[in-house]
Order: structure tokens, then sequence, then C-alpha cells
């Protein structure tokens, strides 16, 4: 990439940001037009089109299954059943149905795919915030901050995590130990703003008709099997990895999507084309789209003096150092997605290590694991700020993008600004909160 | 109906999109991206990391011109690629050399870096061959009574810290159970200021390294002898990442063309003569009149004619930046040809 290109890159990716801030265009417009300016320029090649996919298509596969197996369920009844439960358990109150959804969301997400469980549990959510009669928006929202943010409960709750932990060689144990504890706080930290950001649902009291009840399952037999299939698909999250042929979550997402549109096929409860058809693809080509933009971004080189410039600003401190990867990678993950971001900053993040020689050079090395318990706060820092970053904006995570999309299906488009009124103050706080943290383990861990 | 039957059909053609998308990113990419020639090429410069400054290998003069033996190789990529391609030094200590290279801030790093099995295996990065072959030796004062490295038993002695020299010296002194003191030191010129205030007895680094650092040293050569023992084996060669097999391909083949062009006589000066009037089949498969080759490493097919052109041949650049035309007038040594007796050897250009 020339410095033309690289200029008319930053260019492109900032007008295509400012585009959807604004509401000047559709979004999935704007980032299809901002990819056909990099096409057009020669900034994008057939590789870069081979990297987006191979950083983004993990993601579209884990969305794409979502989705079907969200809506081979849909005509069990199953969704309207459980958001009825929901809604008796709420009692009507505002404030027990958002503190609902923190307890139904975290611990799920801290095990499966935010973005999937977004999708399964955004309808629940919605019935049961039409049944209150009050704006849906801010709980969907809400679902999709709680499924990121409880992504750092585990070492496997977010790609990001992953990511991160493994790199330095940590299992899912130590991160229980030394981790988990950061992750509850974020998550923990959400419940007291919820009255100031999402006051008109919290104060909410609706009384419930005596008679509510969960309406009867359609369909048992065609709901049992869906539902079967939906267990095959938690388990294989959860254990995929471990059989002799290793099944990756994105490969367990089409695997079940097929066997979801196999039942589908053999009870002929509806014609494979509706199905196929309300696959939200508008939400999946934004996100590739974003996928093609950021790979553009990271070609332009802004990041990679990263090592040399940490060290010649702090030296050997590593606070500073892990409280900058902390604000630096949140920011960066406020607009880009954070998986290629996190991606590209570990390395760096070890680069900085080897530079001021606190590790030997083959530190850099995908397979060296043995990272002291001292440089866990600047690797802290990374995970807290890559995962929660995203919370901030609509474009920040795919769940986020995801339950925008579900409520414009809905007929609520949710606008940038309005992802922003919630995100922004949330994200602040939980990164204050991470920021506490990570000084406690560096004071706990430090050199 | 048509507009149902349409609907079906753009519901198919986006599964089958999307399905073709996403089997791509379940199947193993091939390692070969190629992204480094090209970035090359669209820039027109070659980022080339090299040392802060060590005579011989790549030192920027009092006009601002880079010299040395690694600043030449730079050029010659650059030239391989491209008759356009400029290359900018990018000059890295010791420890930030692998880092700046894994994260794409230089496209080659040239800078009398040790090819180790460690660094290949644990590293994301390829020796693309070896450019110079070094060993680790003691630099001391002529006047010491030190001739021979037994006699630096119990002495202080001067290494560089993160270097392959460290290890090395713990590891031959510790096996013959002799005590020393090692006086670990940030860079070249602090070690070889300590050498000379007596701050230590003696000085372990690459030999050509020592000879070097001696050039910096008033009237050094007369001060300062080099010993005749080597305790290593250091050779040095161009590093690229691993991730690009025709990047990592190309300048292995730029080695092995200054080697060769060496063998067949091919200078700096006579090259576009020869180019012209060669009718010798070996000599214009080399410059590309026949075979191809260039085209199938990715440039152009007079590729080798470029670069002998810009620095000259193997053994034109040694001598120029280490032997006799040069400060240091070092012996070839094992950086002979084959057919002098050397190690240097290129594989058949056919």
């Amino acid at each position: 990439m020339n410095d033309v290109q690289t200029i008319i890159t930053l260019a492109v990716f900032a007008g295509v940001i400012l585009a959807i801030a604004f509401n000047l265009i559709d979004m999935v417009l704007a980032a299809l037009l901002g990819v056909s300016i990099l096409i057009v320029t020669g900034s994008v090649d057939q590789q870069d089109i081979l990297n987006a996919v191979r950083a983004g298509g993990g993601a579209l596969a884990l969305l794409f299954g979502g989705m079907v197996v969200a809506r081979t369920l849909k005509p069990t009844g199953l969704f309207e059943n459980i958001s009825t439960r929901f809604l008796l358990l709420t009692r009507g109150s505002g404030k027990r149905f958002l503190l609902g959804i923190v307890a139904l969301v975290a611990p799920i997400c801290a095990f499966l795919p935010n973005a999937t469980v977004v999708i399964l549990v955004a309808p629940i959510v919605i019935s049961a915030a039409v049944a209150l009669e009050t704006d849906f928006v801010g709980p969907v929202v809400l679902t999709a901050i709680i499924s990121n943010s409880a992504g750092l409960l585990t070492l496997v709750g977010d790609p990001a995590t992953f990511i991160v932990g493994s790199s330095i060689g940590m299992t899912f144990a130590q991160y229980l130990k030394r981790m988990s504890l950061g992750g509850l706080a974020s998550v923990l930290t959400i419940i007291p703003i919820l009255p100031l950001v999402m006051g008109k649902v919290w104060r909410v009291h609706r009384d419930l008709p005596a008679d509510l009840r969960a309406k009867p399952i359609e369909r048992r037999g065609f709901c049992a099997l869906s539902l079967m299939i939906l267990a095959v698909m938690v388990m294989l999250f959860l254990f995929g990895e471990d059989l002799p042929t290793r099944i990756v979550p994105p490969a367990v997402a089409i695997i079940v999507a097929s066997l979801a549109l196999l039942v589908i096929y053999g009870f002929k409860v509806e014609p494979l084309e509706r199905v196929l058809q309300d696959v939200d693809w508008k939400t999946l080509v934004f996100i590739f789209c974003l996928f093609c933009l950021v790979e553009e971004f990271t070609k332009t080189g802004i990041m990679k003096p990263l090592a040399r410039n940490l060290f010649a600003w702090f030296g050997v401190s590593l606070l500073p150092v892990a409280l900058v990867m902390l604000a630096g990678v949140a920011l960066a993950s406020t607009f880009l997605a954070n998986i290629p971001v996190v991606a590209a900053v570990v390395l760096l993040t070890k680069g900085y290590f080897v530079v001021a020689e606190l590790m030997p050079e083959i530190a850099l090395g995908a397979r060296y694991t043995d990272w002291p318990l001292w440089s866990l706060p600047v690797f802290a820092g990374l995970m807290f700020g890559g995962t929660l970053g995203g919370n901030a904006t609509l474009i920040g995570a795919s769940a986020n993008i995801v339950g925008a999309g579900i409520c414009a299906a809905e007929g609520r488009p949710v606008s940038f600004a309005t992802f922003l009124r919630y995100g922004l103050p949330i994200t602040a706080c939980q990164l204050a909160v991470s920021a506490v943290y990570v000084l406690s383990l560096s004071l706990l861990l430090g050199r | 109906m048509e507009a149902m039957r349409g609907g079906r059909i753009r519901a198919w053609m986006a599964l089958v999109a999307f399905a073709a998308v996403v089997s791509i990113t379940l199947l193993p990419l091939p390692a070969s991206a190629g992204e480094t020639l090209a970035g090359v090429r669209a820039r027109k410069v070659l980022r080339c990391g090299v040392s802060e400054g060590l005579i011989g290998f790549s030192f920027k003069d009092p006009a601002g011109q880079w010299t040395g033996l690694d600043a030449d190789f730079c050029r010659a990529v650059a030239a391989a690629v491209d008759k356009q391609v400029k290359v900018q030094f990018v000059p890295l200590f010791a420890s930030a050399r692998f880092p700046a290279l894994e994260a794409g801030e230089i496209d080659l790093l040239c800078r009398n870096t040790t090819w180790t099995l460690g660094r290949e295996a644990f590293l994301g990065v390829q020796f693309a061959g070896v450019l110079l072959y070094d060993g680790q030796g003691f630099m001391v004062p002529r006047k010491s009574k030190v001739r021979r490295i037994k006699d630096l038993k119990g002495t202080t002695i001067c290494v560089l810290k993160g270097s392959t020299s460290e290890p090395n010296l713990a590891d031959y002194f510790g096996v013959r159970g002799w005590k020393y003191k090692p006086l670990i030191l940030e860079s070249v010129t602090e070690a070889r200021d300590a050498l000379v205030s007596g701050g230590c007895q003696a000085y372990t680094s690459d030999e050509i390294q020592l000879a070097s650092a001696r050039t910096h040293v008033p009237d050094g050569t007369r001060r300062f002898v080099i010993l005749p023992d080597l305790i290593s084996k250091e050779p040095l060669g161009p590093v690229v990442r691993r991730d690009d097999e025709e990047w990592f391909t190309l300048v292995k083949w730029v080695l092995f063309a200054l080697i060769q062009a060496e063998e067949l006589g091919i200078t700096r000066e006579n090259v576009r003569a020869l180019e012209d009037t060669s009718t010798d089949p070996a000599m214009k498969r080399f410059l590309g009149k026949t075979g191809g080759f260039g085209k199938a490493l990715g440039v152009d097919n007079d590729w080798t004619v470029r670069l002998v052109e810009r620095v000259g041949n193997y053994g034109q650049m040694f001598e120029r930046n280490l032997g006799r035309d040069s400060v240091l007038k070092l012996d070839r040594g094992l950086n002979r040809l084959w057919t002098q007796g050397g190690l240097m050897y290129a594989p058949p250009f056919r």
C-alpha cells in the first residue's frame, strides 16, 4: 500500500464511520460503498478479501447458524412460551425485567458465542418488553452489552479473551482464578447504571393479567427435535474442540444450521426458501464489509511501531503500559471489530516485552507460553479493552449489530446515536472499574 | 408466482454465496501470501532493518550514505524487485529487530543476525541463507599478556546484552570450569569504551564486529588484538517473515545470485556488456536472456543484471565493505567461493 492508498483508506474508513454515526445513509450501503471505493482505488486486492474472510468468516458462520436455529424454532411458539414465563418472573416490574436480562444472559454468554446468544434471547426480550408496554430497544441493547461483557467471565467467553489468554499459555482454571473476578466486576458495574441509562424501563410497572399463562408449545415433535439440535449446538460449542476431529465453533454453527434446515424439510413445516429469506442477510453483509474495512485499516500500518513506541514512552514501567493498552485497545475496538484488533495488538504487546528486554526474543513465538505473572496486567488491559470497548457503539461488536438488526426487523431501527446513548456511559464505567482491577493486579503481581 | 420464484432463487443464491465464503474460512489458506513483494512494489520502497551503526555491516557515513555488507544486500534486493525501488534503512537496536520484522514494520531484516535453530523454531521468521560466516572471538589490549582464551580465566569480560555472545561465553567458560566476571553492556559503544578504559580485560563478540569496533578507537589496530581462537559458529544472514513464501524465495535467490555472479566472473563493471554479448548458455540463463526465471519469481527477467549493476557481485561487496578495500582489511576466510576453499556456494541457475 503506497502513501496515497493509505490516505484514501483512512479517509474512506473515517467517512464510513461518520456516515453511519450521523445517520446520513443506510449503514450497509455506507459500508458497501466504502469497500467499493477501496476496490476502485486499488487498495483492496484478492488477498485482502481472503484475509477478511479468514478473520470474519468465523463470526459470520456463528451468526448464520444462530439465525437459522432461531428461525427454525419460531413456528413452535417456544420463544413466546419462554417469554411469558420470563414475564411472570418480572411480576410486571421493569426493574426485575432488566435485572432478569442480566441474570439470564451473563451465565450463558460466559460459555456460548455472544452474537448467537443475542439471536436466541432477543425475541424473548422483545416479547416481554411489548407485554410490559415499554420500548424494547434499550433492553435489546442491554442484551448485547451484557453478552459482550460476560465474555470476560471465562477464557472461552469471547474470542478476544481467548486469543490473548491462549497466547500467553493461560488455562481455563488460571483464568477463573486471576481474571474472572474482573469480568464479574465489569458485568456487575452495569447494574447500578441501569436506572440512569434506562430509567424509563427501570421504572415501568404493569399489572399482569391474572390469567397470564405460558402458551403451550405447538408441533411438539418438531419442537423436541429442534431443541435437541440446540442441545447438540451447546454441547459442541463446549466440547467440540476436544473431539478427535476438532470441531471449532463456526463449524458447529454450520453443522447445526444444516441439521435445523433438515428438520424443517423433514417435517414440512414450511418451505426452506422462506426460512432462508428470513436470515438477516443485511447484517451479515454489513459485518463482512466491516471486516474488509478493518483489514485495509490494519494494512495502513499505523499500529506497527506500537512495540517500539511503548518502550520509548514508558520504558519498563508496566502499569502505564497496561493502562494505555486498556484505553487504546478499547478505543480501537469501539470502531473496529475487536477480533482482528486484538490479534494484531497481542503480537505487538509481546514485541514490547522483547524490545524492552523484559523477555527473551523467543517470547515472540506463537508456541512460547512461559509468560511470568508480572506480565499479566498488560495482557489483562488488552483483554478488557478489546472486549469492553465494543460496548460503546453500534458497530463495536457483532452482537450489537445483530441486536440492532433484530430491532429493525421488528419495526424499530436503532441509530448509531441511540446505541451510543446507552453504550457510552456503560462502557466508560466498565473501563474505569477495569482500570482499578488492572491496577490491583499490578500491585499484587508486579515486578 | 414470478415474485415468489424470484425470491426463492435469490434466497438460494445468497445461501450458496454465503456457503462459499464460509467454507473458505474453514479451510487452511496457503502460506505464500506474496504481500511483501506487492507492498514493496506499490510503495517503491524497501524497508530494510539494519544495525544502528556498525562499520562493515551498516553504517551511515558523514555524507548520510549507508555503507556496509548488510546495507548493500538491502540495495541488491531492492534492485531485484525493480529499478525504481529505493531502500529505506531502518536502524534497529538488537532487541527491537524481531518485533519490528514480525510487526511488518520492515520488509527485510539484514542486521548481522545469527542464523540459529531457536530463532527459526520459535519465531515466525526464516533465514534466507548465509551472507557472512563469522564466529565469536575475543579482543584484548595488545600490551596485555593474554594470547589465548585460556589466559582470560578469572578476568572481567565485556559482552553485549541480549546477543548470542552472552550465552556462548557462559557455555564455553562454564563447561571448562573457568571462572570469569561478565560485564554486560547495552551497546557496542559502551562495550568498546569499557575495554578502552580498562573496565574489562577483554571484549567478546562476533569477530568482524570486534574488528569494526577497533576502527573507532584511535590507533586501534596497534593497541588491540583479536585472539586467534573462535568459540562459536556465527552464520549471519538476511531474515524475512515466515508467512510469505514468494518473498522468502526472492530474497534467498538474490543472495545466490550475488554468489553466482562472482563464480561466473560477472561484475558491476561488465554486467551490461555481458548481457548484450555473451553466448555462454549458463551466463545467458543467469542474466535472464533465457529461462524466464525472473517472471517465475515475480520480478522482471533481468533482475540479476539490475542487482549486480547496483552492488556488484558477492566478492566485490565483501572487499568493498570488509576486505582489502575497506578500513577493516579482513581476510575472506570461509567467505571465499567454494571453488577457492570457502563455503560460498549457489545452487544451479537452471
